[in-house]
């Protein structure tokens, strides 16, 4: 039929009463969507403010590049990636044709001018077809994930609380609607384009190829005269359950199709790296956040982001070792109490039934700091930053989790042993109660001197930490850097008692004000001595140094001693003798790994070494803690259940044979040589520090 | 209430102690100081009665190495008012001295309960809250483990050795020898600290005339002398009975 021009009547066989109630139909939907996004835009400015404005385009740009190809989702788990980016680009195909049929029919039609007609119109019948196919595919898969997979991430169990004592079947409830209306929406819409062409059976319809099959399956089933009234049922059937749909997001799980998109273009490339100070207006009130109004506008808008995808939950050492904490019931609970308090609740939540205490929708009294979040659930956290590296959507636990912190050290509600670390550190300058000058003693058992930067000029400047500096177990692997940089005629120095604990696990506990006392301190010493670089053995100081010192005045270039052995054997300095056959696994220091990004430079000395080097499951970014950041290491952790050096030191065994287990952080190495005894593996693996292996090759 | 709380500094014990050149008071050049911890106590129970039903609490001490951080630090974890009562007193106040100077000053505050540390690492004296009652001439009850307020009594108890305990009714004002909170006294958080070295005025007051006879002086000071050490006796029962008889006939203690 060359005479036809292919196009499609948008309300066929439709009254002008049956199309203005669309329309009202229509108004209605879009008006609840409108509200539940306004009410919650309400909600995020209640918050304090935080500058996420810098760089809005580039911010776009991220999002949209990670958005685009669900970059986020597909790392670490590629089923439910390829399945969310099938739902996700035929989502998107079907909402582009959906607007395209809006422009066409209401206002493009005023013009005269129709767009959806002739060649475009196949090609626009053949994209929404196969786009909507695959739309289908990627639920089904959801499906199958969720109803039979059920990876234990999906498991909405809590960890701190008894079953019974709290009601998430509205989770799952939320979970099932959201696929059932996709799925619905998505069938529906190819009836009703099967049963217009098995009524009207125009040739060209075979572009749309879907549906000129349901037509064949409709025609076979003799059902051609009902297809005409077929249709319309369907038509209206699939406009309820569209427009329930739109209402329903801003109030369900369907809202992160619109959050997540703002809350990966608000992320703050340095969250955790570098934590927000407390602005001298605040810190009067006392540090951290009491009420919920505390929380700035972003991290409200993080409890709204999470989708209970359950990688963070997945993904915590403190949730692996049977502490309170998930940090997925962190966001949770705090989006619960922000929205029974001063935003508009979800359609279907949860409930905390059996904990009288919590204060669901109660703001008198109530402090979110050991009221909604309780204070163990808050010390669980060893602060290796796991969760954020996990989350898809650019969910920034951490931060919320420290500001929280800083309330329990304002109010004094803390472990006696954290207190006494504490005020070691504040008395002393490190958490060990020792005199200040004893800091360097560690330096009489070489047979050369080790300079004072703060008397002579050195090229580098090294930073040695609390734990190497103090720790008898450590102070020989610190000899053994210094021989091996003396060997290879580096020119470093030491602060002596100058040093202070760089304050990046103070800060992590929460303890503010001292964390600012240390790094005026440190700077002070910093700016008078004679140095050109930095570099530290201590993955925790690195950070602080190189993320968070900067904005107190003190910018630096400094290395982590991997990197600076990675250099200095790549200009020749460092030259091996022999190469060693050890079989070695690399864990990486949360602080370097995940934190810095650091993960080549370790893997290029152990490559020069010529180690047989054997990645654990958990490597590089996606390392597993070994439970003493975040100032853990100075709490008592006799409640955990299996400590997550165990558990690290069972992923290392569960290689094979394994020689040495190779770290480059101080406080890895006491942690994981207990872990080795506690475990009872003595004898089965080896804690080595890297520049052990280092020295036995030169 | 007014609740007043003296404190005083006693040396830390990080550091080494070395005994001066006149061998009856330590070398102090390089001491560090911190709050004497039965002080911190007292310091403690006084903020968790203005916490249970409300209190004015001040700090006060004599002028010492590093008090004013002391005092500072009393105002961060809720002390109201802070006071430094100044003097020549020397570095070793004595505890005659010591609570003659605080009676002085008291003299002119209105106060309910003096709450103070049983005693102190450095002197091991324990007299500061018995000679302060009496200049005051108020009642005392010492090494005291609570206090409760009630009708305007105090009901206190007080620990003896054997694991008995006294409770006491004292009027008030009167004055109470803290050995121990009933928690174990709070973190002052390094930024609240700072803010009350902003914000908290300290105040001075002169100690008056605080010419009393002391009672007793340093003769010397000294560490622990050790002996030469122990022997061990090793073998059967028989020869080890055998190995004493021979040592102590050796040593002429064997008739």
């Amino acid at each position: 039929m060359p005479d036809v021009v292919p196009t499609r009547e948008i309300f066929r066989n439709f009254s002008f009463l049956l199309q203005l109630i669309f329309y009202i139909f229509s108004i209605v939907g879009m008006a609840i969507f409108c509200y539940g996004f306004y009410k919650r835009f309400r909600k995020y400015c209640r918050g304090r403010p935080a500058y996420r404005f810098n760089n809005l385009g580039k911010r776009i740009m991220r999002a949209m590049s990670i958005m685009a190809r669900n970059s986020t989702i597909f790392k670490q788990d590629v089923y439910a990636g390829l399945a969310h980016f099938l739902i996700f680009l035929g989502f998107v195909f079907l909402f582009i044709g959906t607007v395209i049929v809006f422009i066409d029919h209401d206002m493009l039609r005023f013009l005269g001018f129709h767009l959806l007609r002739g060649s475009f119109y196949l090609i626009f019948s053949l994209v929404l077809d196969v786009w909507g196919v695959l739309f289908l595919i990627g639920l089904l898969m959801m499906m199958i994930r969720r109803g039979f997979l059920r990876p234990p991430q999906l498991d909405y169990a809590r960890v701190d609380r008894k079953e019974g004592e709290y009601q998430r079947s509205g989770y799952r409830v939320d979970d099932w609607i959201f696929f059932g209306l996709l799925f619905v929406i998505g069938i529906t819409g190819f009836l009703i384009e099967g049963f217009r062409i098995a009524a009207d059976r125009l040739a060209f319809e075979v572009w749309s190829p879907a549906g000129w099959l349901i037509a064949n399956i409709t025609d076979s089933f003799g059902l051609v005269s009902w297809a005409n009234s077929l249709h319309a049922y369907t038509w209206w059937f699939h406009a309820i359950v569209v427009m329930v749909f739109i209402a329903s997001i801003p109030f369900s799980k369907a809202m992160h199709i619109i959050l997540d998109f703002v809350n990966l273009a608000f992320t703050d490339e340095l969250a955790a790296r570098r934590l927000p100070r407390i602005p001298e207006e605040a810190m009067k009130k006392g540090m951290g956040y009491q009420i919920i109004e505390d929380f700035t506008w972003k991290e409200l808008l993080d409890f709204d982001s999470c989708t209970k995808c359950g990688r963070c939950h997945d993904a915590c050492p403190a949730c692996a070792s049977g502490t309170p904490l998930s940090p997925r019931d962190l966001i949770l609970d705090l989006r619960t109490y922000a929205d029974s308090t001063i935003g508009l609740n979800e359609w279907v939540g949860q409930r905390l039934d059996g904990d009288s205490k919590w204060p669901a929708g109660k703001t008198e009294g109530v402090t979110v700091a050991g009221d909604v979040i309780s204070p163990e659930t808050l010390w669980a956290c060893t602060t290796c930053m796991a969760c954020i590296e996990a989350c898809p959507v650019g969910i920034e636990h951490l931060t919320s989790i420290v500001q929280m912190r800083r309330r329990l050290v304002d109010e004094g509600k803390m472990d006696s042993m954290l207190q006494d670390s504490l005020m070691n550190v504040g008395d002393y300058g490190n958490s060990f109660g020792q005199p200040e000058r004893m800091r360097g003693t560690w330096t009489q058992g070489l047979d050369f001197a080790v300079k004072d930067v703060r008397k002579e000029a050195a090229e580098y400047l090294w930073f040695v930490g609390d734990y190497a500096s103090f720790d008898p177990r450590l102070q020989d692997i610190s000899r053994t850097v210094a021989r091996v940089l003396s060997k290879a005629g580096i020119d470093f120095g030491l602060l002596y008692d100058g040093e202070k604990n760089a304050g990046n696990d103070v800060r992590r506990v929460g303890e503010e004000g001292l964390f600012e006392m240390l790094v005026e301190d440190n700077i002070a010493v910093l700016q008078k001595a004679k140095f050109k670089e930095i570099f530290t053995t201590d993955p925790h100081s690195f950070n602080t140094i190189k993320n968070e010192y900067p904005e107190f005045g003190g910018g630096y270039s400094i290395y982590h001693y991997t990197g600076l052995l990675a250099k200095l054997i790549d200009e020749g300095k460092i030259k091996f003798s022999r190469k060693l056959h050890h079989r070695i696994t690399y864990h990486d220091p949360c602080y370097l790994g995940r934190y810095n990004k650091e993960v080549d430079a370790p893997r290029r000395v152990l490559e020069a070494l010529g180690v047989g080097l054997y990645e654990m499951p958990r490597c590089g970014t996606n390392t597993f803690c070994c439970g003493a950041g975040g100032g853990r290491i100075w709490m008592d952790d006799s409640d955990i259940e299996e400590r997550p050096s165990e558990m690290r030191i069972k992923e290392a065994l569960a290689l094979g044979d394994i020689d040495y287990f190779v770290v480059a952080c101080p406080k890895d190495f006491t942690m994981y040589s207990d872990a080795v005894k506690t475990s009872g593996n003595e004898g089965k693996i080896e804690v080595k520090d890297i520049i052990q292996l280092v020295e036995e090759a030169l | 209430m007014n609740i007043i709380v003296p404190i005083k500094q006693v040396t830390d014990l990080v550091e080494e102690l070395e005994v001066d050149a006149s061998g009856k008071d330590l070398n102090r050049e390089w001491l560090k100081y911190k709050i004497n911890e039965f002080d911190d106590h007292a310091l403690e129970e006084a903020l968790c009665l203005k916490e249970e039903s409300g209190a004015n609490v001040m700090a006060i001490a004599l002028d010492s190495a590093d008090i004013e951080k002391s005092l500072y630090t009393a105002a961060a974890k809720g002390a109201d008012k802070l006071i430094k009562v100044t003097g020549d007193f020397g570095e070793a106040i004595p505890s005659h001295v010591a609570a003659k100077a605080l009676a002085n000053v008291l003299e002119s505050l209105e106060y309910d309960l003096i709450l103070t540390g049983v005693q102190a690492a450095d002197d091991r004296d324990g007299q500061v809250a018995v000679l302060l009652a009496h200049y005051l001439g108020l009642p005392h009850v010492s090494v005291v483990t609570g206090v409760n307020l009630q009708d305007g009594k105090a009901i206190v108890h007080k620990e003896y050795s054997g694991g008995l305990m006294g409770e006491f009714e004292v009027d008030l004002p009167g004055v109470l020898g803290i050995q121990a909170a009933r928690q174990t006294p709070r973190y002052a958080p390094v930024s609240r600290v700072r803010q009350a070295m902003r914000s908290t005025e300290l105040e001075e007051m002169p100690a008056g005339d605080v010419s009393v006879a002391v009672g007793t002086t340093v003769q010397r000071m000294f560490k622990p002398e050790t002996s030469d050490g122990a022997q061990m006796i090793e073998g059967s029962a028989e020869d080890v009975a055998n190995q004493i008889l021979n040592i102590l006939s050796e040593r002429g203690l064997k008739q």
